[in-house]
Order: structure tokens, then sequence, then C-alpha cells
């Protein structure tokens, strides 16, 4: 009986756990889809989103409510100008380039964060931090769910975003066939520069619940960076919807690799759930135009 | 715009550091003079000197698989790791010295390079990229939980580390091997084709070349010698551990090194791991630094100079000396920037 | 080629100024009227508190040294300097700061890190190249079993006792229970001996029943599945090995999760005041063990606490305690050998028979010096001792 309990437990908050493991995967499941782009540097930008929140929401005592948006508007600005100064000159080589730019990003930015605020561990305090939710025989944190919450309302939003609005189609059009989209006159390039915006604004926030629920460092990037793609290709490449599904069953599989073998295997499972299946189908779940 | 003139006759010392073989046995020699002069340098001295040349192994390694053969892997760690692991298991369990403990530790690259063959060769590009990356992390977060392979604590070696000397000598001696794996590729068939699979999968499919064997026999050299590197560094340290021998650090050493010493240049490795280490050293203070500016330094060369530090000095060769241009050994699309056009003179 | 492109002259010149400033950076950098003590401490990531108390220690012992004038040897006068590199945490930095200090720095001789696996790690390079290393921060257990040491000293306490203390607590102090306990520990080298093999022998011969045992990686940040399994079971006693984020961590998973356990004891994780901060109220009741307290009758202890908050304005470690006599130990040792010479000053130091701010300090065959362990308790962001009774500084606080 006690096992089942624990297994209830931990499927709930491993269900829970996948909303914000989708939240900080889709920014690099969104800039692959449309740019082409193996982001090296995702999970620097989810960090960075822990970092801002400790730092905006510290010294100014914001109310996170508040924060949430500033953090992905400073991300946001951030990208775009990444984009330009990075990305754009490299536009008309071949791809590898772009990834090796990026890998390089994340190394200057793991160690930014390092010089800056030293290789502590830290986590973000949020009000439903440490309370308990009990629906009948199972109990998980409250920032668990509430993590979940905000994680869904962001991917919904986004994918309004990208199926509603003008942007959103600029978007999809300069993913199908960019030069196409450039023909029928859309600025291809600054869309690039808006979607790595996008990206890096959910991976912020996606690093802002993970910050508050586990506890992140410097180098907690690669993991996230890892964590993401074992998403992405479970859930289909710039599928947003698909992205979320991917978080849920990765975070569930996680839980039940937590259980099963010990905590320190949780990093593990997610892993092998990307190699499988890179190995099962490279093609396959990414399906479409590339390299 | 290289400068076709041929009134300025190529200098004939020029001429001659450019033959292949006499340049690698030229710096072999010098790098080994500490080794048939031991007292030459003191001792901090030997433990950069011993740095270095591991680190050269590993990029001359990695150039191979990576320049050469196309195959940009981020797994250095997994065959590094690997070779430590190997070489001390054999020194403390089968009490074997140094030397034949080191050769099987290269076997042990070889056959994880079999062992992972199948699994990332399916992927192309960047997804084999990340494949190995991938791999890499899990290999790192397996031994680092699993009790058997002596979990975060790791393992200490039964034998001392030996003095500083001794441990140069056989970092040398590496490097000598890895030099020599090297000739031994460049003169052979293997060049070649792995060439046309690195330019074409798919077309050298067509024309009949085995691509999986030929990448196969790429990774595994490349992976015998990053796993001896790996067990020398492990001899070394005398005591080794997952987070340290399989951490991410070596696999990004090695990617900066050949990127800007110039990947798929023969003597891309020897620059960019010598510039690395100066840098280092310049930077010994201030490793947070260190790290950061070689990720700048590496976003500049990308962009600005993507044949690297290689590239640029036969540029600046080919413009004093007024030669036709000597192009990489192997130069890989990619990275460089557009591929070579076809009837440029001075083609190998 | 492109415009970007340097000339040959100027890259040239860049590559010689590379090296000329490398070769620069390598030439060796000591004052010969000096003398040249180092230490690879972990100034940054997970142990960082305890490598920033360590320092202190270390370098008040100097610096008081200093004032006392140095040393005279042959009637030349020597000052101390403490060179500290930083080694993240990472056992093989520590290795290799280790031969930076010997061989760059010209350390005559050396201090230690802290924690097992970086002490152990700089204490074999020291141990091979001959140099005296005289160290607290390291289980004498984890110490004695890499190898039989020459050079290297070790002050601290005997893991053994460590996980004796919790149990033999609960008996004297005649706390109630249901004797249920879970063990919950890291895959370091103390977390092993002291939550894989002390702790589950110790539970079985005092008749506790162990409900739940988990070990976990040393940078592991992630407690669902434990915290969910402790809130199952519910045992009433939790005993845990782990690093200060850790603790840090699972102390507020554990509060998150609605589970707290009448005992919780939470070796080294909960030492530093960094913990006392992070966990704020919820620290409070949380129990660890401790070597040293200011209270202590030894030479200098209240006067050290007090430097300490004065320089620094955070409340006193005990980790200043051991680094600063293991500092002290060496210059004492120095003076004694009145030489310059490695060896002489080895023996010096095996002869060290003294009490210190730590303790009396004796070494014995195997190069230890064991403190014995009494337990302290958070209570209101103050660390204070409970147990034994005759050095205790209050009284035992039920976790709420």
């Amino acid at each position: 009986m006690e096992t089942l309990h624990i297994a209830a437990n931990s499927l709930v908050s491993g269900l829970l756990l996948g909303g914000v493991l989708a939240l900080a995967a889709l920014g690099l499941s969104i800039v692959l889809g449309v740019m082409g782009l193996v982001n090296l540097a995702h999970g620097e930008f989810v960090v960075a989103g822990g970092y801002l929140m400790l730092f905006v929401l510290q010294p100014f005592d914001i109310d996170p409510m508040l924060a949430f948006p500033l953090i992905a508007a400073i991300m946001a600005a951030i990208a775009l100008a990444l984009q330009r100064t990075l990305l754009r000159p490299l536009a008309g080589g071949p791809p590898e380039s772009s990834m090796m730019t990026m890998f390089a990003l994340s190394i200057v930015l793991q160690n930014l964060y390092l010089t800056l605020f030293q290789a502590d561990t830290r986590s973000i305090q949020l009000p439903s931090s440490a309370q308990s939710v009990e629906v009948g025989p199972v109990s998980f944190g409250m920032i668990y769910l509430v993590g979940f919450l905000i994680s869904v309302l962001v991917i919904f939003a986004a994918h309004c975003l990208i199926t509603s609005t003008q942007f959103g189609r600029d978007l999809r059009a300069s993913a199908a066939d960019p030069e196409a989209a450039e023909i029928v006159g859309v600025d291809v390039e600054r869309v690039r520069g808006w979607t790595l915006a996008l990206g890096a604004a959910c991976a912020a926030l996606g690093g802002v619940l993970a910050g508050a629920i586990f506890g992140f460092t410097p180098i907690s990037g690669p993991a996230y960076l890892l964590n993401a793609f074992a998403i992405v290709v479970l859930g289909g490449l710039g599928n947003v919807f698909g992205t979320l599904v991917g978080g849920v069953v990765l975070g569930v599989l996680q839980s039940v690799g937590g259980v099963a073998f010990g905590d320190g295997y949780r990093d593990l499972v997610g892993l092998l759930v990307l190699l499988i299946i890179l190995g099962l189908c490279p093609q396959g779940l990414m399906g479409r135009k590339h390299a | 715009m290289r400068n076709l003139s041929t009134n300025a006759a190529p200098g004939r010392i020029h001429a001659w550091l450019r033959r292949p073989a006499f340049a690698t046995a030229l710096v072999l020699g010098v790098l080994g003079l500490p080794v048939m002069l031991p007292g030459l340098l003191g001792d901090y001295a030997l433990e950069v000197g011993f740095r270095l040349l591991v680190l050269l192994s590993l990029a001359e390694a990695w150039n191979l698989l990576a320049g050469y053969g196309g195959m940009v892997s981020l797994g250095t760690a997994s065959f590094f790791g690997v070779g430590g692991y190997v070489l001390i298991g054999l020194m403390n369990v089968a009490g074997l010295p140094v030397l034949p403990s080191l050769l099987i530790a290269a076997l042990s690259g070889s056959v994880l390079a079999v062992l992972m063959a199948p699994a990332v060769f399916r992927l192309r590009g960047l997804y084999f990229t990340v494949g190995t990356l991938a791999f890499s992390e899990a290999l790192r977060l397996f031994m680092v939980n699993s009790n058997d392979f002596g979990g975060a604590s790791g393992w200490i070696a039964a034998q001392d580390p030996p003095d500083g000397q001794t441990l140069y000598a056989w970092a040398w001696m590496l490097c000598a091997c890895t030099a020599g794996v090297f000739s031994l590729y460049l003169g052979s068939r293997l060049a070649v084709t792995l060439k046309a699979v690195r330019d074409d999968e798919t077309a050298a499919a067509q024309v009949g070349v085995n691509t999986f064997l030929v990448k196969l026999l790429a990774f595994m050299t490349a992976g015998a010698l990053m796993a001896a590197a790996g067990g020398l560094q492990a001899v070394k340290l005398g005591a080794i551990e997952p987070y340290g021998m399989f951490g991410m650090s070596w696999s990004i050493a090695v990617l900066s090194i050949v990127l800007i010493g110039g990947m798929g240049w023969k003597g891309g490795a020897l620059l960019g791991t010598s510039f690395i280490v100066a840098l280092g050293e310049w930077l010994a203070d201030y490793p947070n630094a260190h790290l950061a500016i070689t990720g700048v330094i590496l976003m500049v060369v990308i962009r600005y100079a993507p044949q690297g530090l290689a590239g640029l000095l036969n540029g600046a060769a080919c413009r004093r000396f007024g030669e036709g241009a000597d192009e990489p050994v192997a130069r890989a699309p990619g990275i460089h920037g557009k591929a070579a056009r076809p009837g440029s003179p001075g083609r190998k | 080629m492109n415009r970007h492109f340097f000339n040959l002259r100027k890259l040239l010149s860049c590559t010689c100024v590379s090296f000329g400033m490398s070769l620069a950076a390598i030439a060796p950098a000591a004052d010969a009227e000096e003398i040249v003590i180092g230490a690879s401490l972990p100034l940054s990531g997970p142990l960082a508190g305890f490598g920033r108390d360590q320092q202190w220690g270390y370098q008040a012992a100097i610096d008081d040294a200093n004032k006392r004038g140095g040393v005279t040897i042959d009637g030349k006068k020597y000052s101390y300097r403490l060179v500290v590199r930083d080694d993240k945490t990472d056992p093989s930095v520590t290795a290799s700061n280790t031969e930076t200090l010997i061989s760059k720095d010209r350390a005559l001789v050396m201090l230690g890190s802290c924690t097992p696996a970086l002490v152990n790690a700089g204490a074999l390079v020291a141990e091979r190249r001959k140099v005296p290393m005289v160290t607290g921060c390291n289980p004498l257990g984890a110490f004695r079993s890499v190898r039989k040491w020459t050079y290297v000293w070790d002050i601290f306490f005997d893991e053994a006792e460590l996980a004796e203390a919790p149990f033999r607590m609960l008996k004297e102090l005649n706390i109630d229970t249901d004797k249920s306990v879970a063990l919950l520990h890291d895959n370091g080298p103390d977390g092993k001996v002291v939550g894989g093999t002390l702790w589950p022998r110790l539970a079985q011969a005092g008749g506790y029943a162990v409900k739940q045992k988990a070990e976990f990686p040393v940078d592991n940040m992630q407690f669902t599945a434990i915290v969910s399994e402790l809130r199952t079971k519910r045992p009433q006693i939790v005993l845990v090995d782990a690093t200060a984020p850790q603790a840090i961590s699972l102390r507020k998973q554990m509060a998150a999760a609605g589970y707290q356990p009448k005992v919780l004891v939470m070796e080294k994780g909960a030492e530093s005041e960094q913990f006392a901060r992070a966990a704020g109220a919820l620290s409070d009741g949380v129990m660890v063990g401790a070597y040293w307290d200011p209270s202590f009758a030894y030479p200098g202890a209240q006067e050290l606490a007090r430097r300490f908050e004065r320089d620094t304005g955070i409340a006193v470690s005990q980790h200043i305690a051991d680094s600063n006599a293991a500092a002290s130990v060496l210059i004492d040792a120095i003076g004694a050998a009145q030489s310059l010479d490695r060896e002489r000053i080895n023996r010096a130091i095996s002869r060290t028979d003294k009490a210190y701010v730590v303790g009396p300090v004796k070494f014995d065959e195997t190069n230890t010096s064991k403190l014995p362990i009494a337990l302290s308790q958070w209570q209101g962001g103050k660390a204070v001792i409970i147990w034994p009774r005759r050095v205790a500084t209050g009284t035992y606080l039920q976790p709420k």
C-alpha cells in the first residue's frame, strides 16, 4: 500500500513537473523548428531566467507575478541583440557555424555566471514554495501545481502567438520555406530574431519555475539543454502542444526512474530516452527539411 | 584571390617546412628535447608540457574525427574517461604496469567506438553532435551514480604516479604515436575514402564505398588515442573520479583547440593547443576569465577566421612567398565557410 | 583573403607576445624573504561556505605569526605569506592547484582543502612531492583509508564517533521516539562511510527500524522520490549526510511536502551559517555534529570567534578553528625545526604536542590527531551545543 502511495505521489509530481520541463524546452523546439538552429546555449538561457529573477526580484521586491513578464521582456531583448550580432552575420553560411557559435556562447555565459554569481547553488523563493497540496491520498508541493499552471498558460500563449498573429504566420512561412517567404516580402532575418527572442523568453520563464523547484548553479545549463532535447524528440520539432505532451511524458519517466533507481538517476533517464529515440528514428520524429 | 605570381621564388626553407613529414619530425624533436635532456625543464614547466602534450594528442585525434572525417563530436570525454578508468582498474585489480595498461586502455577506446557506432552513425550532421553530447553526459551520470565504479568518489590508483620527467616522456611518446598514426592515415587510401564520405556520404555510398566501415575506422582510431590520453591523465592524477574524467571540460577544450587552430589543417591541433595552453598560463589566476575569453575567441574565429590560426598563417605565407594556395590536406565543408571551388591551384 | 584578415606581422607579434607572457607567467613569483604557505580551497561551488571560513582561519594564524615577527632561521628573518587557489569544489582542480602551488608559487608547505574528496586529492600530490601538509576538515577514517601517510597530517574528528553521536544523544537526553529512522546520504567518500556503512550498523545495534535508505550524487538537487517516500513512511528520525545546498533543498522540499520529523540531523550540510540563513525558520531544530564551539575551554577560542565576527560580520563557524590550528601547527613546526628543509619541518610536525584553539593536538602513528564530537542544534539562527551535557550551552529543542 505504501508503495502504491509513493508511486501515485511520484506520478502526479512527475506530471506537474513535466509542464515546467516542457516550458523550458519550448524555446529549443521553436528555434530549431523555425531557424534550423541547434541552440546549444539554450540551457544557459534557462539558467539566465533564474538569475534574472533573483536579481530583479530581490533588490526591488517586485511581486512575482509582475516579475514574470518583466523577465520575459528582458530575455527577449537580450536574445534579439544576440541574434543580430552573432547569428545574422553567419546567415548565408553553413549551419555548423551557428551551432558552434551558440556553443561558444554557452561557454561564455557559464563563466560569466560563475564570475558574477559564484558557483553557489541558488534557489528562488516563490510564495508557494513551502506549501503542500493534498488531493485525497496524493500530496505534492504547491509549487509544482503553480509551476504547471503557469507553464501551460505560457505554452498556450505561445501557441496563440504562432497560429493567430501576423508574426506567427511570418514565422511559419520562414520555417517552411525561407526563400519563398523572402519573395513574398517577409523579412526572414527579422523574424528569426524575434523567434530567438520568443524562445529565450520561454526558456527564461521555465528557468524561473525550475529554479524555484530545484535550485540551480551556473553550470546547470547542459542538463536543461539535454532534457529539452529529449522533450523535443518526444514531442516533435516546432510542435507547441507536442512539446507539452513530451514534457509531461519525460516528467513521468523521470519520476519513475527516480523512484526505481534513486533521485540521482532522473537526468540519466531523460538522456536515455533521448538516445533511444535518436537511435531508433533519427529522422523520423524530426521529419523535416534540415541540412 | 591567392597570389599566383610565380616570379617570387618560394623560399627553400619554406618549401622544406611544408613537407609534412619534416615538419612533424621537427616539432616532435623540439617537444622531445626535455625527454633527451632531463633537467632541462623545471617541475612546473614539465607540468605545463605534460598538459600540452596530452591536449595535443587529444586534439589531433579529434581533428582526425571531425576535421578529416566530418564527424563533429562533443563526446571526447566519454573516451577520455573510459581510458582513465580502464587504466586505473587494470592497475588496481591486475597490478599491470603502466605501459601495457595504456595499450589496453587505448583498445578499450576502440571498443567503445564500436559500441557507439551503430547508434550514433545513424545521425547526420548536427544530430550526430547532439547525440555524442547526450551519450557523454549519460555516461558521466551513470559513472557518478554507480557504486561499482566508485561512484562520485572514484578510485585511487594503487601505484604512486611517477615523477614529472617520466610523465612528460610518456606524454611525448603518446604524442609521437598520434603523429605516427596521423601520418600513416594521411598516406593511406582511407584518407581518400573518408574525405569522400565526409564531403557527401550518399554519393560515396553510391560509388561503392562502405561508408559505415570507413567512419568506424576513423572513430575507432580517434577513440583509441583519446582513451590513451585519458589513461595517461589518470596515471598523473593518481586518483580519478567521474566529474573530472568524464566532464565536459575535455570535450570543450578539444573543440576550442581545433576550431581556433584550424579544423582539418595539419598544423591546426598544434597551433590551437599552443595558443590555448599559453592563454591558460597567462590567465592562470583567473580561471573563469580564461574560459570566458576562450569562448569569445571561439566566436570571433568562427565569424572572421573560420580556417583558424592555421588558415591565417597559411594565407599570410602565401601572400609573403607568393605560392599557390596550400589548402588544408583535408578541408571540411561547414565550419570553414563555403567549400572551396574545384580547380583552385595548389590543390592536393 | 577577406579584409578582416590579420597580416602576418601582426599575427607573429601577437604570438610572440602571448608566448612571452606565458613564459613570464610561468616564472616563479616568490620573495626570498618569505615563506610561502599554499592552500587550495573551495572558495566557490557547493562547499564555498567552508572554503571561506577556512581561508579566514588560515590567514588569521599567518597574520598573527607575522605580527610576532615571523620566524628567524640562521639569523635571517622570514615572514609568512599565504597563497590560496580556488578549487571550485572539484577534486581534480585541487590536485592541479596543489601542483601549481608547489611548483609555480613555490610553496614550502601546504594546508589542506575541505572534505575528503578534495583534501585527499591535494594530499596525494603533496605526499608525492614530499611537501609537508597539515589539514583539518577531513574525517580521520576517510583520511586513513587512502594510504599510509608520511608528509600529510590531519586534525579532525573520526567518522565513527560522528556517526555514533546522534544515537548516543538520543539515549542520554532521553528523547522519546518510536525508533523509526531514515538514512539519506550523498555518495561522496564521507557520505558513503557515515550514511552507507556506519549508520545502518548503529541503527541495527540500537534496535532502530530503518524505514528508508537513499543515496544520491553530490550534485543532485532533486529529492522528489526521497521526499515522497519520507512523507509516506513518516519515520520520526531522519539522519542526513549531504552538502549544504542539498541539505537546504532537502529541508525545504520536506517542508513543502508537509513532513516534519521529530529528530533531524544533517551532517556536513547544516554546519555552516549559510544553512541557517538559507533555510531561515526551517533550520530550527536541525542538528549537526560539532567539533568546536567558542564556549569550549581551549586557548583563544572565544577571542578567535569574536575576531571572526568582527572581521566578517557573520556568525562564527567551527571551521575557523581547525583551519587556524592547522596553520598554527605548521608555523610552530617551522619555528621548532629552525630550518627550511621539508624533512626537518615534517619531523617537527610529528613532534607536535600542544593545546591549540581547536583543542589538544598530538599526532599518532597514522598521522592523525582526533577531535572529540559534540552535537549542535540550530535555534533561532544560532548554533547551540546540546550534547554532551558537560559542554552543552543550551537544551534540546524539538523541531516544529
